[in-house]
C-alpha cells in the first residue's frame, strides 16, 4: 500500500473519534469511505494528510512511518498527496493562481520571487500539469477569473484541479460533492475516473451511498469511529457481513439518510 | 487660496516647507514600514497559535491603540538619554529617535487591525494551503495574502497614526531646524505648532494644507488598492 493508517486512534478529551483503524490506499485505485458523518472520516483523511499526529498507531508512507521522520523528510512524503475539501477553500486570486499554488510552494524562494516579478510585468505562463489540470475539471476557460466570483459547483472543480496539478501519488477527498448539483458532480467524478487513470491513489470520503457505489474500487464502512468493514461496493451494498453496515445501508435506502436526522443510530448499539 | 501666503514666505521658505515634508515622511513611512514588518508576523502567530495568556496580550495589543504620545516620547527620551540603556548611541533629537516613537504608537493600530483582518480568515483555506505542500511560512504569507485588504487598512491606520502625530515626536526629536531653514527633525505637524505660536499663520496655514493632502493623498491610494481588490473579486 502506498499510504496507510495502521491501527490508529486519536481522541479529544474523553472523547475517542477513531479507534484502531487500518486502512490504506493503493496508487491506480478508488477508495470510499462511506458512514454517517461525525464518525470519524474528516479525522482519518486529516491523520492521513498529517495535520495531525494520532495519539496512537502509525500513519505510513511506503512503510514508512511519516511522524518518524525528519519535519522537512515528512513534508517530501506530504507533497506526495494533496486533499480536497467539503468546502472549496479557494484563496482570492485568479483561477489559474489558485491551480498553480502547490507547484509553487515547491519552488525555491528564488524561483517563486523570480516568477512574481515576471507574472507582473507580463502574463504568467502555466505549466503543461496545471493546464492539464483545468483541463480535466473543465476550467480552462475561466482560468483568469477570480475564484471567489465561481459558482459552488465550478469552485470545487478548481480545488480539485488545484490538488490534480501538483501531479500527486495519493489525493483525499472530503465529502466533494456534497454541495454539488448532479452536474458538477458527474464533472468531478469523471475528474476521478481521469486522475485515477494517470495512477493517482483516491481515497473519497462520502455519505453519498449512489456514488460509493458508482466511482469505488473497494469501500469502507466506518461507524462509531471504527472501521467496521473494507470491501468491494457489490460486497458492501448487497451482501455485507456486518450487522452495522446493513443497517446503514438499509437504512440510507430507507429514509435517504440526511446527517442530521440518522434515525437508526440509537438502534445500531 | 493660499497662493498669495507662499508669496510672503520668508527668503529660505521653500527649502523649509519642502525639507519640513521630507522629514515627516521620512520619519513615518519608515516607522510605519517597521512597524508592518513587525507587526504582521506577530499578528498571524497572535491570530493562529493558542497559547495561555493569548486574550491578555490581545487586550494589550489593543490598549496601546490609545497609548498618550507624550508619554511614549518621554519613555522613549528615558531610554536613549544619556543615563538610558540605549544612551551610548546618541539618539537623542535625531530622526531615528522620532523613528522609534512613531514605531510603538503605530504597532498597536497596525497589529490589531492586521490580527482581526488574519482572524477572518478561514481556518479551511489555511488548511488548503497547508494540503497543497505548503510549510508554515507558506501558510503565514497565504493568510497575509487573503487578508490583504484588512492589511492596507490597518498600514493607513498606522500611517495616519504617525504623521499626525506631535507630542512624542517634539520631545524625542526636539524640533530643530537649520539657520538655513534646512529641517533636521522638524516635521509639519511640530512646525505647525511652532509656527502657530510664533504667530506665523500664514505659514502654519499652508503646512498645514500641505499635511492634510497628504493624509488624503496616501488615504486615497489605499481605498484605490481596495477598491481595486473589490473588482477583482466580483470580476
Amino acid at each position: 500500500m502506498t499510504l496507510t493508517a495502521k491501527g490508529v486512534s486519536i481522541g479529544y478529551g474523553d472523547e475517542r473519534v477513531l479507534e484502531d483503524v487500518t486502512i490504506g490506499v493503493e496508487t491506480g485505485e478508488i477508495l470510499t469511505l462511506v458512514g454517517p458523518s461525525g464518525t470519524g472520516k474528516t479525522t482519518l483523511l486529516r491523520l492521513l494528510s498529517m495535520f495531525q499526529r494520532p495519539d496512537s498507531g502509525t500513519v505510513a508512507w511506503k512503510d514508512t512511518d511519516v511522524w518518524e521522520l525528519s519535519a522537512e523528510e515528512r513534508l517530501g512524503v506530504r507533497r506526495q498527496s494533496s486533499m480536497v475539501f467539503q468546502e472549496p477553500s479557494l484563496f482570492n486570486a485568479p483561477v489559474y493562481e489558485n491551480v498553480m499554488y502547490g507547484q509553487r510552494v515547491r519552488k525555491s524562494w528564488r524561483e517563486r520571487i523570480r516568477e512574481r516579478v515576471v507574472g507582473f510585468i507580463d502574463d504568467e505562463s502555466m505549466s503543461d500539469s496545471v493546464q492539464t489540470a483545468l483541463e480535466t475539471v473543465g476550467m480552462i476557460d475561466k482560468d483568469g477569473q477570480n475564484a471567489l466570483s465561481l459558482s459552488g459547483g465550478e469552485a470545487q472543480r478548481v480545488a480539485f484541479g488545484r490538488a490534480l496539478a501538483v501531479n500527486p501519488e495519493i489525493m483525499l477527498l472530503d465529502e466533494p460533492s456534497s454541495n454539488l448539483d448532479p452536474r458538477n458532480t458527474a464533472v468531478l467524478e469523471d475528474a476521478m475516473f481521469r486522475a485515477k487513470e494517470r495512477g493517482v491513489g483516491v481515497i473519497v470520503a462520502t455519505h453519498d451511498m449512489n456514488q460509493a457505489r458508482r466511482i469505488s474500487d473497494r469501500v469502507g464502512f466506518i461507524y462509531d469511529g471504527e472501521l467496521v468493514e473494507t470491501g468491494p461496493p457489490a460486497q458492501i451494498f448487497d451482501d455485507p457481513t456486518d450487522r452495522r453496515t446493513k443497517r446503514f445501508v438499509e437504512g440510507e435506502l430507507l429514509y435517504d439518510m440526511d446527517d442530521s436526522q440518522t434515525p437508526s443510530t440509537p438502534a445500531l448499539e | 487660496m493660499f497662493l498669495p501666503l507662499l508669496t510672503q514666505l520668508p527668503d529660505n521658505g521653500w527649502t523649509y516647507i519642502l525639507s519640513t515634508i521630507l522629514v515627516s515622511l521620512q520619519v513615518s513611512f519608515t516607522a510605519v514600514g517597521l512597524s508592518t514588518l513587525f507587526s504582521l508576523p506577530v499578528a498571524v502567530l497572535v491570530g493562529f497559535t493558542d497559547f495561555p495568556g493569548k486574550r491578555i496580550v490581545t487586550a494589550v495589543i489593543n490598549t496601546g491603540m490609545g497609548f498618550p504620545s507624550v508619554v511614549v516620547g518621554l519613555a522613549v527620551l528615558l531610554v536613549i538619554s544619556n543615563s538610558g540603556p540605549l544612551g551610548t548611541l546618541d539618539l537623542v533629537f535625531t530622526p531615528q529617535a522620532m523613528i522609534a516613537s512613531q514605531f510603538i504608537l503605530a504597532t498597536p493600530v497596525i497589529m490589531s487591525i492586521s490580527l482581526s483582518a488574519v482572524e477572518s480568515v478561514e481556518q479551511s483555506v489555511r488548511d488548503a494551503a497547508f494540503a497543497m505542500g505548503g510549510t508554515d511560512v507558506d501558510v503565514g504569507i497565504v493568510v497575509i495574502r487573503e487578508a490583504r485588504y484588512g492589511i492596507i487598512t490597518a498600514i493607513l491606520a498606522g500611517f495616519g497614526r504617525a504623521i499626525s502625530e506631535v507630542g512624542s515626536i517634539l520631545i524625542v526629536g526636539g524640533n530643530i531646524v537649520f539657520s538655513d531653514g534646512q529641517s533636521y527633525t522638524r516635521t509639519l505637524t511640530t512646525a505647525i505648532t511652532v509656527e502657530a505660536r510664533q504667530g506665523h499663520y500664514e505659514i502654519g496655514f499652508v503646512l498645514g494644507v500641505i499635511l492634510l493632502v497628504l493624509v488624503f493623498g496616501v488615504n486615497g491610494l489605499g481605498s484605490w488598492v481596495r477598491s481595486k481588490g473589490r473588482g477583482e473579486r466580483s470580476a
